[in-house]
């Protein structure tokens, strides 16, 4: 009997060395997971989120008000140098396959050929002419970086004379962007990005009138773009995730140019499904 | 950085205090089923292997002092130990005039000793199908309990979007993923365990006659 009973404490001795192997097992797997799960959320960076609706923050007033004297800078009319060409040569595809109907008026204009046929070389060396002072009655409104130039000098003699209209931008936290204005290059450009990298199709509301999506971001001098405050929501998360996504895929922005935003940029923003607007 | 919504760990640390309770309670479950699969399985496996290799030795000597001797060399087997209790007994006896009762008391120490070898093999082996059965429903239970704080979050913001409603649904369904994390590999173990359990019982009823005429006709 003394020699059935010996095992029996070695066994219960056995069976604690199992618990604590299987204890330390399960901590190993639960730290194994914990590890490859921030290892991954590593690798796809995310930007913070935060949901502050409702919540006023001090200034938000001014800025709201210069966005809506400044006749809301619509990001569209505005190109980034890197995406907007990708788009650009995407949207001409389909252009293309446009052109042949236009052909079709040609062919009944061909009876007016015939009622005139001495005409067509005076009619060619009319609109040949008429394209050369093209040029000159508008020599600024072809080039768009005639364009961009001319706004860069507007935002130069703005922030030299200091009666720039976005004095009211200093909303929200952190460093604003009212020194520049709403006519901002930079900001311009950001704009662009964010709405190239927005996907957004108004069929899916039943009703766009009134939606709106107030964000701020937060941008550091590489142009990441570190948190994201969604001052105000729309209805639809549809519209919300689009554009938090469209946030997210447009980061890193470019970087911020030298002397603005000291340790970093908060930029506002206002999506509707009309587009973007500057807040 | 990282979004706190996402990944488990992220929906364990904004679950509620019973939904944290029941993962507590099916880790443990999950803890002492594997310790428990991992020693069962050591056991089981050294005693059927012990068992075998002292029949096959049994049935070649035939010899009850030499198998005695070689008994020693198998602690771990069933079989063998079945034996030894039974040898013990019968040289125990001073009177062996009466075959009847000697075989009867060998045979009686045989059997204690084989009903004690099935206990020792079925210890702790009913705790699994214990976690087995309970540790589903117990997750259910704490799935039940999120989904309620969930539908009570909702109704406090009024509001019932997918994203309302969808983190809080994630949240609880974790407790009967870890239910069944739980349950599974208990279950498995279970029915492996009653399986080679039972398969030594069968041998021990099988060849406890055998050694009790072994014993008695060496006389």
């Amino acid at each position: 009997m003394n020699n059935s009973r010996k095992p029996i404490h070695t066994t219960d001795k056995k069976f604690l060395f199992w618990l604590g192997a299987a204890a330390a097992m399960h901590a190993a797997v639960i730290a194994l997971s914990l590890f490859l799960w921030m290892l991954d959320a590593n690798r796809h960076i995310r930007t913070r989120t935060i949901d502050v609706t409702f919540v006023s923050l001090p200034g938000s007033e001014g800025s709201r008000q210069s966005s809506d004297k400044n006749a809301s800078m619509e990001a569209a009319s505005y190109q980034s140098p890197e995406k907007p060409l990708a788009r650009k040569k995407e949207k001409s595809v389909p252009e293309e396959p446009q052109v042949p109907p236009k052909k079709i008026p040609e062919e009944p204009v061909k009876p007016r050929e015939k009622e005139n046929p001495a005409d067509i070389s005076k009619t060619l060396e009319r609109l040949k002419q008429n394209v050369d002072k093209k040029p000159q009655t508008q020599p600024a409104s072809g080039s768009i970086n005639s364009a961009l130039a001319a706004l860069q000098q507007k935002v130069k003699s703005d922030g030299n004379s200091g009666t720039g209209t976005g004095s009211g931008g200093r909303g929200g936290v952190g460093d604003g962007f009212g020194s520049g204005g709403n006519a901002d290059p930079y900001l311009a450009q950001i704009a662009s990005i964010i709405q190239n990298n927005w996907e957004f199709s108004n069929l899916m509301l039943r009703n766009s009138s009134g939606i709106e999506v107030y964000v701020r971001i937060d941008i550091l001098p590489d142009g990441t773009i570190r948190e994201i405050v969604f001052d105000r929501r729309a209805p639809i998360e549809y519209m919300n995730n689009s554009v938090k996504r469209a946030l997210e895929r447009s980061s890193p922005l470019r970087p911020l140019p030298p002397g603005k935003g000291k340790p970093d940029l908060w930029v506002g923003f206002v999506f509707t499904p009309e587009g973007i607007k500057k807040k | 950085m990282h979004d706190s919504k996402l990944g488990v760990f992220g929906l364990i640390s904004d679950a509620g205090p019973v939904v944290l309770f029941v993962l507590a309670v099916l880790l443990l479950f999950s803890v002492v089923s594997w310790a428990i699969i991992a020693y069962k399985f050591n056991y089981v496996r050294k005693s059927r292997y012990e068992s075998a290799a002292f029949l096959d030795y049994f049935f070649e000597v035939y010899n009850v002092e030499k198998i005695f001797t070689e008994s020693e060399n198998y602690r771990n087997g069933s079989l063998p130990r079945v034996f030894r209790a039974g040898y013990v007994e019968y040289r125990a006896m001073s009177d062996l005039s009466d075959v009847r009762q000697a075989r009867a008391r060998v045979a009686r120490a045989i059997r204690r000793e084989s009903n004690a070898e099935a206990k020792r093999l079925a210890a702790l082996v009913p705790f699994l199908a214990t976690v087995g059965n309970t540790a589903p429903f117990i997750g259910l239970f704490g799935t039940v309990w999120g989904i309620m704080s969930s539908f009570q979050n909702i109704g406090l913001t009024q509001s019932a979007s997918l994203a309302a409603v969808a983190p809080g649904i994630s949240e609880a369904l974790i407790a009967t993923a870890a239910g069944l994390a739980a349950a599974i590999p208990a279950v498995i173990g279970f029915n492996y365990f009653t399986h080679e359990i039972g398969t030594i019982q069968q041998d021990l009823d099988e060849f406890s006659s055998e050694f009790v005429s072994v014993c008695i006709k060496e006389q």
